[in-house]
């Protein structure tokens, strides 16, 4: 190895592994004392190299990172937070929406439903055991009374119409029975007069603060029905 | 979370003198160094899933060390001034000939060109072998060696030419 290219070597790193380096530099003392010389300016450059490192640099370090975290960890504790809160908010309304909305259209797609669903409950052969004394109570919540019986009351429940509270009467009919729903008026359920489908009538009225809706089979004189309510019902305001 | 914590912390306690070092020679600024050496280890921290191999810690901390030094330049370009001799280390003790000596070589060594300069830290300070430093730098071997040649000739050709400039600095 030819003494330039030492040099060259022993320059750019004199603590090289090479085995052709080390070999030369063995084989020389030139060579030998060169390399030590570079290797002293070496020991000099590290000590120039190695300034002082402030104190408690680490504990710093570690201490940044650990309130860095923390905060990183309060934001997405915050996020998670507002997430869950979203969530809950969604179903609120969700379920809110499903139970309060209203899926019928008219007062009477509702009737006939409503009817419909709790016919099962009653038959013409029940016994009527409500009075009109009962009843009256009842209909105090409407500011109403009757003044006298309709007919044989086998039943006289509020009941939710649609979402409202209404009262609802079940009278023995001519061949079945005759359901009376008295519904605080409203906007959400199209006014009809006459209503049907292909087994029952129905029948709506307007009064004061309050719909008196009387659905019946196919045979029931409705209209009677109505005019005697009509005669009996006394609005107290 | 806490083995995260414990490998941080061990990062930390063992490579944070060697990165000071490194910045320091790369900004020569206490601060600047120390900024340099926190936001790098924030950014450790943020990425350590990444480091896969605890033996490359050294070398990616100061590939993440030399992105935010170039950040800095992008931030703010009038820091980006020549070195200034005033902003050099002030030895704590200039009694001993050694630490004159060492005073002398740390001007030498700001002195010199960036691209001789960068090298040298890497394998004195951090003990890079000419391979991990073209790979660090992006260069190839020659040109590495070739630089750190140049830069041992230059600092070499300054000891043995000013020993009287030295003396200035006993009084």
């Amino acid at each position: 190895m030819d003494d330039l290219l030492f040099r060259r070597n022993i320059y750019a790193d004199p603590k090289t592994t090479d085995p052709e380096v080390i070999a030369a530099k063995k084989s020389d003392p030139a060579k030998q004392k060169f390399a030590q010389e570079i290797e002293q300016l070496d020991q000099h450059i590290f000590d120039a190299l190695n300034v002082r490192v402030p104190e408690e640099l680490s504990e710093k370090l570690i201490l940044r990172q650990s309130l860095a975290s923390h905060q990183q960890q309060k934001k997405s504790s915050r996020i998670k937070l507002a997430l869950a809160a979203s969530v809950a908010f969604a179903v609120g309304l969700t379920v809110n929406h499903l139970q309060f909305s209203h899926a019928y259209n008219s007062v009477g797609d509702y009737a006939i439903a409503h009817t419909n669903h709790e016919a099962h409950y009653f038959t013409n052969t029940t016994e009527a055991k409500v009075t009109l004394a009962s009843l009256n109570k009842k209909m105090a919540s409407f500011n109403g009374s009757f003044t006298a019986e309709l007919g044989e009351l086998m039943m006289a429940d509020f009941c939710r119409f649609d979402g409202m509270k209404s009262l609802h009467l079940v009278f023995k009919g001519e061949n079945s029975p005759v359901n009376i729903y008295i519904v605080p008026n409203n906007q959400h359920l199209a006014f009809m007069e006459e209503f049907s489908n292909n087994e029952l009538n129905g029948v709506v009225k307007n009064f004061k603060g309050s719909q008196i809706i009387v659905v019946g089979d196919k045979q029931e004189p409705l209209k009677q029905w109505q005019t005697k309510i009509n005669e009996n019902v006394r609005w107290s305001i | 979370m806490a083995t995260k914590q414990v490998r941080y912390e061990a990062l930390v306690k063992a490579l944070h003198s060697d990165l000071y070092r490194y910045a320091y020679w790369l900004c020569h600024e206490k601060q600047v160094a120390e900024d340099l050496v926190q936001e790098t280890f924030l950014r450790a921290w943020r990425a350590l899933d990444s480091l896969k191999d605890e033996k490359a810690a050294k070398s990616w901390l100061i590939t993440i060390l030399r992105r935010e030094n170039a950040r800095r330049f992008e931030r703010k370009r009038f820091e980006m001034s020549e070195y200034e001799e005033a902003t050099i280390i002030d030895t704590h003790s200039t009694s001993s000939e050694q630490e004159i000596e060492n005073h002398w070589l740390r001007e030498k060594i700001a002195q010199m060109p960036e691209e001789y300069r960068e090298p040298l830290v890497l394998q004195v300070i951090g003990g890079f072998s000419g391979d991990e430093i073209a790979s660090m730098l992006s260069l190839n071997k020659n040109t590495v060696m070739t630089r750190l040649f140049r830069a041992r000739n230059q600092l070499k050709e300054a000891l043995d030419n000013e020993p009287k400039l030295r003396g200035q600095y006993n009084g």
